[in-house]
This record gives structure tokens, sequence and C-alpha cells, in this order.
């Protein structure tokens, strides 16, 4: 459905702004000088506006400070736990909604959380919108809220019951009520599902370093302990696992990756995650799905190609199929296979994700392929800023 | 105040220079002359009594300074437990009496006393003194509620019968008199302005192996006792090491993690003998002889003077071996080590707190703050629980489903402790995306990689000890002994280690394993330190009797030489103890130790059970 105004010239009110995603919402709205209403929380240790202050100046953006106004909103609490007259204020204002908030975990452990930030705590944010008259309600789910039932995944509402993980889950549930609440108080609506972002493809800066940098960093890190154990001590550890420096002075790390079948991994860089938001807030279609994904993703063979050349290591090999009970026998292959357990579904993913509507939306631009290029770009920029530890210094 | 002084006046009186720990031998001197004042801990009583005026220089004095040959050993023994170095103090004490003696100052002969000469007739002229240097040695101790007291006389006898003659002569002559059996110190118990007994000659260990049991005399420390056990394939149920067994039974009863399965109090003996307060002397297992076993819930007298007991011995399975098991929570802890009691799964039970681990295990205290840190933040472990037990009981804790670090595993955390801080790849295991906490410690290979990882060595360990002791430390902490987890439950030679910083007040409750119960109180011993200032922390928690109750241990630290924290300390201690006894009150189950004290010979049932005051 076509023809609702897609919001003027009134501010987006966003949510998650202080994540990967949101913030690079914001920056791309505040670099088309469009207001944005931050409704976001503080942290333990920082004020609300602090948090989005650091991340302007990450984003070179402090400039644009102006045009943001800000709400510490909690979405447990009810009138999203401002005070009435705040509450009836911004209410009254009819903001287009963009809801990025997020619990993005997937353990079990955490499923109670999980089902209450993404699930529980929508009733709070829709009824806003239902009482502020929302001109729309933008969710940002996830490609991988199509669940694991089919491989071939339209841009439309799931009917998977079964899923990879939590997150998934609480995904797929959000998106059913989204789509509920909003058709019964006549909201327009659009879901966007992007895939697994990574940083920007031009730059290689990024605010989060899991998914694609979780397994670089896990090599890394093993294969600093045995890069010192060989430099610094005698190396009898290392040899016991056939670790050894080769004539070329490159480490080899003897170590097999198994994932159950060949599959894909999905890959967007977050600046084109960006532009193609924008691009659908600009003419947002109603009661419409967005596959925020690469039509050519990449697999596991190729990535770890990558990883052994940006970490000058050789002996990673993909094997498919599961490791058998005796299999393991080296201890850092063990431990990167227990590091990435919880990615594997997504290294070795068989779901194809349709997205003609993301493309009448972009006019057919497509993701970059993710080459070594880009790979390089970004695990440098992660290891300059320690996966994270010293983002902002 | 220099350094030297400082020093001397942070004695803890744990009394770790009186046991031979370290297989360093003791200080020779002490270990001839018993009296408290010619080991290490009296010396540096002494030179701090005498660098503030506060004694003149007598007799003894110049002889305790002279004994003296500076071999070091109490650097050793005192580092290992408080980072204090107390050569220096005996340098500058002998030093003091060099440059007295030189410059012809007066030395004080001992005063003619008949009462002396009566109690001299008893021990022998040797084992009584009222040298001021002597008695001022055994006139204080670090308690925050306990006021200086100096003796007029000081006994060592060496049997029962000599005690028994002791005591008649000072009841004779009225002299109000405390025992003690020269062990650490720091309850407040053992001083008075009459006379102080001290049993520390009496050392007998005597085993009876066909009955299982070990009779050992008043003056016979903890550690000395297992040692002894441990030689002929036996344990007993000890106290920290430098305690002596008879006192600390007489005192609240023995209860270690091993308390998990041999029990407390009356369960640790067979039988003892006493010397009455009239001189009568009695043994426990007499029909006639005064009710021990029984517990009264209220401030308790000493039945008499306990001259030697009769200690259960408990065999050793040849397959022991120790489970520490990582919980991100005291209710989790806690509902595991009930578990373990409740099916008898392993013989020592603790529940521990990181901080208490991480001082245990550091050799000094800045590597104690950074590991503690490094618990928390890394691995997420807030609290240990420790499970000593067979082949069996180990392999229960596995079918169970908690991961755990084992003998290996402990080794090599504890020498690795160092890399441990700055171990980039342990970050990852926080973010892991696996669903079962600590479940790293299941994987086949993980000890190989943390021995890459971590490089466990002695030398890496002890990389910040003080230069001048680290060749020695380097070398102790090489022996297999220093890292085993079983040898060091059962030596406890590590605990001391807790009053490195500041000295410990041990809070100890006894209480159902409830985990609202055990939070609330828990919330309150740390509200009421906070509200005075006080550094505090949880101890462990052991459970006791299949688990039905459990010992909890809270603690507060305070500077025992800074008279404001003193301040502060009793009137937290006064709060705590009317907190505990509105618990106690409140529920019928929560029985404070300060009830047990003088009724360690005592049933457990009975203050177990019915301490509380309220039930039936």
């Amino acid at each position: 459905m076509t023809g609702i105004k897609a919001g003027g010239d009134e501010p987006h009110l966003l949510t998650g702004a202080t994540g990967f995603l949101g913030s690079h919402i914001m920056a791309g709205l505040l670099a088309e000088g469009k207001r944005v209403v931050i409704a976001g929380r503080s942290s333990s240790r920082e004020p609300l506006k602090e948090r989005i202050r650091r991340l302007l100046h990450w984003f070179g953006m402090e400039c644009r400070e102006g045009l943001l106004e800000f709400h510490e909103i909690d979405f447990l609490k009810p009138r999203m736990g401002l005070g009435r007259a705040e509450y009836d204020r911004l209410r009254g204002r009819g903001c287009p909604v963009i809801h990025c908030a997020s619990d993005t975990r997937f353990t079990e452990k955490n499923r109670a959380m999980v089902m209450k930030s993404n699930v529980e705590s929508l009733a709070t944010i829709l009824d806003f919108a239902t009482a502020s008259g929302a001109r729309w309600f933008h969710f940002i789910s996830s490609a991988y809220a199509a669940g694991i039932d089919r491989f071939a995944c339209p841009e439309a509402p799931v009917h998977s019951l079964r899923f990879n993980n939590v997150y998934e889950e609480s995904k797929a549930l959000a998106e059913d009520r989204v789509a509920g609440k909003c058709r019964e108080e006549k909201i327009p609506y659009t879901i966007i599902r992007p895939a697994i972002v990574y940083g920007d493809s031009s730059t290689g800066k990024s605010l989060r370093f899991n998914a694609l940098y979780f397994p670089v960093r896990s090599l890394q890190h093993i294969r600093d302990i045995y890069l010192d154990e060989i430099k610094n001590r005698n190396g009898m550890k290392a040899a016991e696992c056939g670790i050894f420096i080769n004539d070329e002075g490159v480490l080899h790390l003897p170590i097999r990756i198994f994932i159950p079948h060949e599959g894909k991994i999905n890959l967007v860089p977050v600046n084109y995650f960006t532009k193609t938001i924008l691009a659908i807030l600009e003419k947002p279609e109603n009661e419409t799905f967005y596959h925020i994904t690469s039509n050519r993703p990449e697999n596991m063979t190729r990535l770890a190609s990558y990883a052994e050349r940006f970490l000058e290591i050789t002996g990673i090999e993909v094997v498919i199929g599961a490791a058998g009970a005796d299999a393991m026998k080296n201890p850092p292959e063990e431990l990167f296979d227990y590091f990435i357990k919880a990615y594997r579904p997504y290294i070795s993913d068989k779901r194809d994700f349709f997205r003609e509507n993301t493309d009448r939306a972009t006019g057919g631009v497509l993701p970059p392929d993710f080459g070594y290029e880009i790979f390089q770009k970004c695990m440098a920029f992660a290891v300059a800023a320690d996966w994270g530890k010293r983002l902002f210094d | 105040m220099d350094d030297v002084l400082k020093t001397a006046k942070s004695c803890r009186h744990y009394a770790m220079c009186k046991i031979d720990f370290l297989g360093t031998g003791l200080c020779r001197a002490g270990e001839e002359k018993h009296f408290v004042s010619f080991y290490p801990q009296g010396r540096m009583d002494l030179y701090a009594a005498l660098a503030e005026n506060r004694i003149p220089i007598t007799e003894k004095c110049v002889e305790i300074a002279e004994s003296c040959d500076l071999c070091g050993k109490c650097d050793y023994q005192c580092y290992f437990v408080t980072e204090m170095k107390p050569t220096a103090v005996m340098k500058a004490l002998k030093e003091h009496i060099r440059l007295h003696l030189e410059n012809g100052g007066d030395v004080l002969a001992a005063e003619k006393d008949s009462i002396l000469d009566g109690i001299k007739e008893i021990v022998g002229d040797d084992w009584a003194t009222n040298d001021r240097a002597i008695a001022l040695t055994y006139s204080h101790d670090p308690c925050p509620a306990a006021e200086p007291r100096l003796p007029d006389y000081i006994a060592m006898p060496g049997s029962s019968a000599e005690i028994s003659a002791v005591i008649q002569l000072l009841n004779r002559h009225g002299i109000p008199y405390a025992v003690r059996g020269n062990g650490s110190s720091v309850m407040g118990f053992v001083m008075s302005e009459g006379a102080v007994i001290d049993l520390g000659r009496m050392k007998a260990i005597v085993f009876d192996e066909k009955n299982w049991l070990v009779k050992v005399g008043p003056g016979v420390a903890a550690f000395d006792l297992q040692k002894a056990a441990v030689k002929r394939g036996f344990r007993v149920n000890a106290a920290e090491p430098s305690a002596l067994v008879c006192a600390n039974i007489m005192c609240s009863g023995i209860f270690s993690t091993f308390s998990a399965s041999y029990g407390t109090a009356a369960d640790n003996y067979i039988d003892a003998e006493f010397v009455g307060h009239d001189g009568s002397v009695f043994r426990l297992s007499d029909p006639s002889a005064p009710n021990l076993f029984g517990f009264r819930r209220a401030d308790s007298a000493l039945p008499g003077i306990c001259s030697s007991a009769s200690i259960r011995l408990h065999p050793v399975p040849a397959d022991e071996g120790a489970a520490f098991v990582p919980f991100a929570s005291l209710e989790r802890a806690l509902d595991f080590a009930r578990e373990c009691a409740g099916r008898r799964i392993g013989l020592a039970i603790g529940v521990l707190g990181g901080e208490y681990v991480s001082v245990f295990l550091s050799p000094t205290k800045k590597l104690a703050a950074e590991v503690k840190d490094a618990f928390r933040d890394k691995l997420k472990m807030e609290y240990l629980v420790l499970v000593i037990g067979d082949k069996y009981a180990l392999h229960s804790i596995k079918a169970m489903g908690y991961p755990y670090f084992d003998n290996r595993m402990i080794r090599i955390l504890n020498l690795g402790l160092p890399a441990l801080t700055s171990a980039k790849w342990l970050d990852l295991m926080d973010e892991l995306a696996d669903d079962k906490p600590f479940s790293y410690l299941g994987l086949a290979h993980f000890p190989d990689l943390a021995e890459a990882a971590l490089a466990p060595s002695s030398a890496q360990l002890v990389g910040d000890v003080d230069p001048e002791l680290r060749p020695f430390f380097e070398k102790l902490y090489a022996r297999p002994e220093m890292t085993d987890p079983v040898w060091l439950n059962m030596f406890r030679i590590v605990s001391a280690r807790m009053g490195r910083e500041k000295h410990v007040v041990a809070m100890i409750i006894y209480l159902p394993i409830d985990h609202t119960l055990i939070a609330g109180i828990g919330r309150e011993f740390k509200r009421i330190a906070d509200s005075h200032g006080l550094k505090n922390d949880f101890g462990f928690i052991t459970p006791l009797d299949d688990g039905k109750r459990c010992v909890f241990e809270y603690d507060y630290y305070l500077d025992q030489n800074d008279p404001r924290e003193k301040i502060k300390m009793r009137q937290a201690m006064m709060e705590t103890g009317m907190m505990i006894e509105k618990f106690s009150a409140a529920t019928g189950t929560v029985t404070w130790i300060r009830h047990v004290f003088c009724q360690g010979f005592s049933r457990k049932e009975s203050f177990l059970y019915s301490g509380a005051g309220t039930g039936p």
C-alpha cells in the first residue's frame, strides 16, 4: 500500500540510538539535516545525553547536536517512564517512530531478559504510537526472524515455528505484535530486517565487534597465546599441538572449523544498512517487509582464508560435517569450536533472503561484495580499537 | 612513626612464627625458651614498647635481644602471611639494647618475690618470671574490644600436676590468672593482671592408632598435629595452623571446611583431661565429671584448664582431590553446597567469596587485588564452592552437571595468577554465547590451553615479591603441596593471609542454609560495617550436619593501630551482636558463636538446634 506521507518535516522518534544500528540511523538522519527525538536510557555510568554526545563525536557530527531532542525512557514502565506532562507533549506531536532498541543476546540463559526487552516491552512503545497517532511505525527486526523452517525467506510475515535461538524467536514474535497492533490501530508500519551488519565498508569503522568479528578475535587471541609461548618460552605446548613458526616466519596454527554444511554468511556493511533505511524512510510502503541482505553472501572457506591472511597464520581448515566425539584433539581447535558455537548457524546458513521490496526502495542498489580489502579494513579498525575497548579513546 | 616501629606495632599475633609451616625451621630461641617473648612475635612487641619508652630495659630484655641470631626465618614466615619483614625490627631491637649498654644504661633486675619463688619451685627456675620484658609480650593482642593488661607473673608448667599446683598457689594468694597455650591470640581472652599460665611447653602428641585417636597436650598447634597425623596416614579436623588444639576446642570448638563431614565441637574429640579451678584433675569420660556436653545459651566460663585432649583421627582416601566449583551468585553456590552435604558428597565443603580465594592464592596484596578483579570481571566467579573428596565424590559433581577447577587447574591458575590478570583471551569467556556458565571448564583440553596461556610457574607467581625474598619464595611455590588445594585446606597455612592488609575480626554464626536468611544477615553485616567505614567481606560458609545447618563467617577489618578504627569496630561489633540476637529471636534457628565461647566441648546439636532458645 502506498500513498501515505513519509513524515514530512516532523522529527523521527528513535529508540535504540545508543546501539550499533540505532546510532547509525541517527547519524544518517542527522547527515540529511533531519531532527531526531532520542528516546533512550542512561547507562549505569553515563547519562543518555553524554552517551549520545560520545557517539556524535565518534561520527564527527558534534555540530548536529542541535537537531536532537532527548527523552529518558524506560519501556518497562507506564508512559515509558516519562512524567505525564512530558509524555503528553511528546504524544501530541505524532512523530513517526523508528523502534530499534533491542536485546541482541541469543543465549538461552538470557531468554527471560531477551523476551522482556524485545517482546513484552513493545506494548509500551506501541501504546505510545497509538496514543500519539504516529504517522509511521518502523520496526527494525532481523532477517533471521524468518526462523529455520524453510530456506526460502520472502519479505513477508514469519510462519516459522523453529528458530536457532531466543533472539530470532523474539524478533519473530515482536514482528507479529507490531503488525497486529499497527493494523488494529491503523498505524502505517514497516518491518525492516537486516542480515549480519558489520562495519563501514569504506572506512572499516564499527561500533560493535560481535558476529563477523568474534571468530577472528578468537583466532587472534589463540594465535597470541601460542606465539607468546613459542617466542618467550620453550614452545613445548605449541609443539604438542602441531603449532610452529614456518620458514616464512608465519605461525602454523592447525585449527579445523567444523560447520554442518557449506552454507553462507549473509553480511551487509553498516553504511549500506543506513543508506537503505534512509531510502525506506523516504518512501515507506505500509505493511511492507524489507530485507537488508546480500544477494551474494560469503562462505566460511573464503572468510577463513581472509582471517589467515589478516592474522598471518596458516592451518585454518573448514570441515563440512560434525566433529566426531574424539575429533577435537587439539586444545586451540577445541577452544575455538567452543567460542564459535553460538555463531555456527550464521556461518553455515542455508537461508536465502528475497529482497524485491528493498530493491524497489533503493532502486536496486546492492551491498558491496565482501572482499579481502573490506575485511582487512574492518578488522584493522577492530584491532586498533581493541575490539571495542578503546573505541572512544 | 618510622617503618621499623610501624612493622613492630603491626604484628597481628597470628603466631605463624611459632610453627614451622614453610619448612625453614623455627626461631631457635623461641623453640628453646618457649616464652612468647623469645619468638619474633614477642620481640616485635618488645621493640615497640622500648621504642615508645613504655618499659625499662630489664635483664630478660637483654637476653631476648641477644638470643636473636638474625637468621631471617621470620621474614619468610611473616612475609608469607602479612608481607612484613620482622628482621628489621630484630636488628633495631639488638641495636637499641647495644646502644643502651654501651652508654652505661641501667638494666633492671627481676624483683625478688615470694610468690614467684613459689611458682618456680613448682615449674622450675627457667619457667616462671616476673620480668617486665616477658610480661609485656603477654599483655595485649589486636582485639579491639580488649584493653592491655600487664601480668605480674608468667608461668610455664610442664604437666597437669604442675598446672594444678600453680593454680592452687595462685588461688591461695587470691591472684587472678589467664591461661593460654602460646598460639595465636586475637580475641582478648588471654590477658590478666595477675598471672598468665602459658602451656606452650606441653607439646606431647601421642598416637593410639588402633583406637583412631591422638592425645595432644595443650601446647600443640593445629599445624603440628596435622603434620604428625598426615605422616601416619591420618587426618584431623584442624583449625588455623597456629591455633592450639586444646584451646580451640575449649573456646568455640573446632570447625573447618572438613566440618561438613567430621562435624564440630564434641564431634572432634574422644576424651579430655582437665585441671579444675580448684586444682583437681578430672577426665571428661568420667561419669562424675562436670557435664560439658550440654549447652547454655549465655556467656559462660571455662570449666577448668584442658591439659590434654584425645582427638579423633580420620582416614584419608588415596584418590582424594579437590573441586572448586564457580558460581556467579551466592544463592546458586549455597544450593550446590547444601546438595553436596545432603547427599554426603565430599569430606570438606566450603562456600568461599572471590576475595577470600584471591587473597589466599596470592603471595602479595597487589596481586590479590588484581586477581580479585579478574575473578569477578573476567571469569564472573563471585563465589567458589570447594569440595574435597575421593574420586567418586568428584565424579558425582561432574555427573550433577557442575564444571569445576580440579587439582591440575588450580595449580595452573595459582602459578599463573599474574598472567591471568592480563589475559585478553579471558575477555571472550564472558562474551561467550554458551548457555551453561563456566562450561569451558568441561573442555577436555582446557587445562592444556590454560597452561600454554598462563605459563604457570613459581617464578612468575613471585614476580612482585620483595626481591630479597624472591628466590626463597620461588623455591617454595615450586613445592607441589603449596598449590595442592587438598594440602592447603588441611593445613590452612594461607588462611592467615586474610589479615594481610588489616587485622580481621570474624563474625561467626550458625544457621540453616536458607538463601533469604543468609542474604538478609549478610546484608546487615555489610550495612553495619559500611556505616562505620570498615572494610568488610563475605568469608565462608560450611554446611554442617548433612546441610541442615551451616557455619557462616563474615569478616570485618581494622587497622589495629588506629584508635578511631578500634572505636568504630567496637561500635560495629556491638550493633552486629544486637542484629544477630534479633535474627536469633525471630527465627529460633540462628546461634551466635559468642554463646558457644567456652562451650566448645558441647554437642553441636545442643547449639545448632536448640541454642536459639525459642524451640520447645
